[in-house]
């Protein structure tokens, strides 16, 4: 069987191309951003807050690194207006992205806490420092950095599940990407450019990533 | 000391073993009646998300209209049905590229899946209507424009309602039926489109009075699809679809999953 690639139809729906990338960008970046406050507010809760805190993080944790993501979206979307919570599909979506997220953050973060030595948190409280600036400054800091790469690779990860919003027809790029081929019936064509659009766009948030790694995490430590 | 296979000897492995992926991805797939009967097997795309043509039973495997005459079908080529579960939006996709040797999925005649695939002579037939809330007042296609509509993407409903609705009209695309009628039944949206067969499944479950027939978007017959260029399969086919309704066992079978007489079935003009 012959076939011929028929790209005319996709890059004819730019417009729609575009507005997907941008809703895709935008759900992304926002649930990394929500999603990492979520994830060090509960690994603090883990390490050092009252145990019934780190109880109730443990069992968020688990039942979101155990469930499916779309199950999860689905609970979000069509299980919450039976409890009075009716969500759009993009907020629904971006929801379910920071709590998803949030909960696999949460445990790379809790691994970068614990590497922080005991006498390193001393030492911020003998010079002085409060507890909040000690989990400011001398934890959470070197924190993030010690986990800079899983934590960036799960954020990538992220970016990349998002195309499941589809599903409750928020329309990000892989939605958008579904529409087209089902108007035009060039799926092959359609999936070979939003491939690349996804590719481009892992490779500008790891871009993004190490420029803020520069930026921030650049300081020397002593080994 | 250990060799390590030089770089060309690398490359060329790399290379063997794209060929090796590209030749392998290549589905095995018929394109006449002999090759047909020669393997055994014909490989059926089936809907199972579409009740009641296409299911799943109990037992977790593809049943339903579509799936009785699927194994009819094959049963009079004399050999035996492989259904494979397909969804609305890849069924055609998985027709062309091979990893089905025809589509008994509920695909409905139109001009555009004309020009991508063959249509053997219709084989059952629905209405599409707008089915919502009580509440929605829905005379008119210009109404649709007040409400959130929920449809399956890629559907005929899909293309119905996109053809009348007005410019701005919210409409949400899901992926099947069963997710567009869960986002009617959790109140996401107003108003659905959907199939008279979806309709019925649907007044199965839902509170009584709580949900009515709005518009009809139109009336429509499946065909079973077959790739451009099976001649010979599809004369095949059409014979057995004569045959089927000629001796009564389709209207049997339609009426054995929905209770009713098949409608008229003309194959409209494409």
């Amino acid at each position: 069987m012959s076939f011929t690639l028929r790209f005319g139809p996709v890059f004819e729906a730019w417009r729609e191309l575009a507005a997907g990338v941008w809703l895709t960008l935008q759900l992304s970046a926002s649930a990394m951003l929500i999603g990492l406050l979520v994830a060090v507010v509960c690994a603090w809760a883990k390490v050092f807050g009252p145990r019934w805190s780190g109880w109730i993080v443990n069992v968020y944790v688990e039942v979101i690194r155990n469930t499916p993501f779309l199950v999860q979206i689905f609970f979000i979307f069509f299980g919450l207006p039976a409890a009075g919570i009716r969500l759009s599909p993009d907020v629904a979506a971006l929801a379910a992205l920071v709590v998803n997220v949030g909960a696999y953050a949460t445990e790379i973060i809790r691994a970068g806490i614990q590497s922080i030595h005991t006498g390193q948190i001393e030492a911020g409280l003998a010079l002085g420092l409060r507890p909040v600036q000690v989990f400011r400054l001398v934890i959470i800091k070197p924190a993030l950095r010690a986990v800079y790469p899983a934590l960036t690779s799960q954020f990538i990860l992220l970016m990349l599940s998002s195309s499941v919003v589809s599903a409750i027809s928020a329309d990000d790029l892989t939605s958008v990407a579904n529409n087209i081929q089902s108007r035009t019936f060039t799926s092959f064509e359609v999936y070979i450019v939003v491939t690349l659009i996804y590719l481009v766009l892992s490779l500008a948030f790891a871009g993004a990533f190490r420029a803020i790694d520069r930026r921030v995490f650049s300081y020397p430590v002593a080994r | 000391m250990t060799r390590f296979p030089s770089r060309r000897a690398l490359a060329g492995l790399a290379l063997s073993a794209a060929l090796a992926v590209g030749l392998s991805a290549r589905p095995a797939a018929a394109q006449t009646v002999d090759e047909i009967k020669k393997k055994g097997v014909l490989n059926v795309g089936m809907l199972v998300d579409f009740p009641p043509f296409g299911i799943t039973s109990l037992d977790g495997k593809p049943d339903g209209f579509d799936a009785d005459i699927a194994k009819e079908l094959a049963k009079s080529l004399g050999v035996r049905a492989n259904i494979v579960p397909v969804t609305g939006p890849n069924r055609i996709p998985y027709l062309l590229t091979g990893q089905v040797d025809v589509l008994v999925a509920s695909l409905a005649v139109t001009p555009e899946r004309a020009k991508q695939v063959a249509f053997s002579d219709p084989y059952a037939g629905i209405r599409i209507v707008v089915y919502g809330k009580v509440g929605a007042a829905v005379k008119e296609p210009a109404d649709l424009k007040k409400f959130a509509v929920g449809v399956a993407r890629a559907s005929t409903q899909d293309v119905s309602l996109s053809a009348i609705a007005p410019e701005g009209t919210n409409i949400r695309r899901f992926d099947d039926d069963a997710s567009a009628v869960q986002a009617l039944l959790s109140g996401q949206v107003d108003v659905i489109g959907a199939a008279t067969p979806v309709v019925g499944e649907i007044e199965k479950i839902a509170p009584k009075g709580a949900f009515d027939t709005k518009i009809t978007l139109r009336e429509q017959v499946h065909g079973i699809a077959l790739r451009p260029g099976q001649d010979d399969l599809m004369k095949a086919v059409n014979a057995f679809v004569a045959q089927q309704a000629a001796s009564g066992a389709l209207n049997t079978t339609f009426r054995k999953w929905l209770n009713t007489d098949l409608p008229e079935l003309k194959k409209p003009a494409i």
